[in-house]
């Protein structure tokens, strides 16, 4: 059928082996049980059980196309790149699934021109700048200070706090903020009076890790499961 | 050496020939499809962005003071309760002014439109709603002649603009001034209180990117009010206000969605459908 001359016989051979590993390394990957092994991390602190594609959907237009688009677009012949292989995951990917109404910073409100100095120094227009995604934490900002970014200012009327709120502030205790205050206001609890009975420091951290929920369990909304989520595309 | 020539001669247009089958191969293909390619060749831009946030922010001013008057006022006065943390488990009450603002930007943002609205003030209750920067600077401006202000933003690549927002309605005036965390007690009707600050991407609009802008404030509008509706439906101890044909008359009445809307449209089509047909 094929005739190889026996001075090239090796490189067929090594070929055709390395074209079958490479198909079954293509096939094994591309299995849904074989994620993990993709996977740049282990997912976040309820993530455990999304799929790639939740997050990572395939670009529009075949390879060909994609690669198109963005030679002419290097060369200027189109207005806009177009994402290879899978697009790029934005914060209205995880807002599909975490969008809350009682939302105390959403995302969206830090796009206004006056955050612009806060935003250099803490991107809160973008979900990863403190959940960065495959770390296997709830949390990932290395500092536990960002506050200060835009409540320098702070001033509360009848504090209810033993140490009014302009002290910490003036003292620079941006760590406590946390103690008291989620950031994004989902919990319901009763919040202390006393700095002593504040979260303690140790039980903000494990929760960021992953770890137990120190603002307790009693929350108004919570975000959809993979189900539920293709529930509200189908509608 | 002859050979050697020709070889490199023939390997060169073996490559040339790869190259430009390879190219024409991937433009066969073509590249991704623009998205509203056909909308842009076919429709011009017949708006400036400055006239389309002008528009859209009538409709807000509009929409606002009627929100403002006919729902929070009269229904204070009828012992409803308007509350900043209206959507707390434990509160009944409806949202304020500047937070039923906050749900219609919300709304916008959810939605395909890229537009931006926002609500600051050199005075506001909240200190992290003052304003800062270039806004700050144009909001003294406003304050002075309450002329809108229009700028380019180069970080963000966004078409800004800066309304005046005026103390309309008593209600306004007497919820700031009694406000505990207020930093500022003397207001009065007819004051520029904040502005708001809408933002859009593109620097002229088309005929339909217009509609759209309006639909997705409008849209806003009607989600935070059935969100309100959503609110008094879930009171457990107040009373619940009537939603129906009896508003606006006196006593605890609020109109549905559609009834709302339509309040709105009759008090600002006009003016806006004025705009819109002079473009045609």
């Amino acid at each position: 059928m094929f005739k190889v001359s026996p001075l090239r016989k090796r490189q067929v051979i090594g070929g055709s082996i390395g074209l079958v590993i490479g198909i079954l390394i293509f096939v094994f990957l591309s299995l849904d049980s074989s994620e993990e092994y993709v996977s740049l991390g282990p997912m976040n602190t309820g993530h455990e059980d999304i799929s790639c594609v939740a997050c990572h959907a395939d670009a529009d237009g075949n390879l060909s196309q994609q690669l198109q688009t963005n030679l002419s677009y290097m060369v200027g012949a189109r207005t806009e790149s177009a994402d290879f292989g899978t697009k790029d995951v934005v914060a209205n990917n995880c807002l599909e699934c975490h969008d809350r109404p009682n939302d105390r910073h959403p995302t969206y409100s830090f796009t206004e021109p006056r955050f612009k100095e806060a935003v250099k120094n803490i991107d809160a227009t973008n979900c990863i700048t403190c959940h960065a995604e495959h770390h296997g934490e709830r949390v990932t900002i290395p500092k536990i200070n960002y506050c200060y970014n835009c409540h320098q200012d702070l001033e509360v009327e009848d504090d209810p706090l033993d140490v009014s709120h302009e002290k910490l502030a003036e003292l620079e205790e941006w760590n406590t903020c946390i103690q008291c205050h989620d950031f994004h206001g989902n919990h319901t609890y009763e919040v202390p009076h006393k700095l002593k009975d504040t979260i303690p420091m140790k039980a903000i951290k494990a929760y960021f890790k992953g770890g137990e929920d120190p603002f307790g369990t009693n929350k108004k909304y919570y975000g959809l499961s993979e189900p539920e989520w293709i529930k509200t595309l189908k509608k | 050496m002859k050979i050697e020539k020709v070889t490199l001669e023939k390997r060169l247009f073996l490559y040339t020939l790869t190259l430009i089958a390879s190219l024409l191969v991937l433009n066969s293909c073509g590249g991704v499809p623009e998205k509203a390619a056909t909308t842009a060749s076919a429709e011009k831009n017949v708006f400036s962005v400055e006239e389309v946030l002008e528009m859209v922010a009538v409709e807000n001013d509009i929409t606002r003071t009627l929100y403002t008057k006919a729902i929070v006022g009269k229904g204070k006065k009828q012992g409803m309760k308007f509350d900043e943390d209206w959507r707390k488990d434990d509160v009944e009450a409806g949202p304020l002014p500047a937070l039923f603002l906050r749900g219609v930007a919300t709304s916008i943002r959810k939605g395909p439109v890229p537009l931006g609205l926002y609500l600051g003030s050199d005075f506001p209750i909240n200190n992290a709603n003052k304003f800062e920067g270039k806004q700050a600077e144009l909001f003294k401006q406003i304050k002075v002649d309450q002329k809108p202000q229009f700028f380019y933003d180069e970080d963000q690549k966004l078409h800004t603009a800066m309304f005046a927002d005026m103390a309309s309605a008593g209600a306004c005036v007497s919820c700031h001034n009694d406000h505990k965390q207020t930093a500022k007690d003397d207001w009065v009707l007819g004051d520029v209180m904040g502005a708001t600050t809408w933002q859009y991407p593109k620097d002229s609009l088309t005929y339909k990117a217009t509609i759209d802008v309006l639909n997705a404030y409008s849209k806003g509008t009607v989600d935070i009010y059935m969100a309100y509706l959503d609110e008094v439906a879930a009171f457990k101890e107040s009373e619940k206000p009537v939603i129906g044909d009896k508003w606006p008359a006196e006593g605890k009445y609020l109109p549905t969605p559609e009834v709302f809307l339509d309040s709105v449209r009759k008090l600002s089509s006009y003016g806006t459908m004025k705009k819109l047909i002079a473009a045609n």
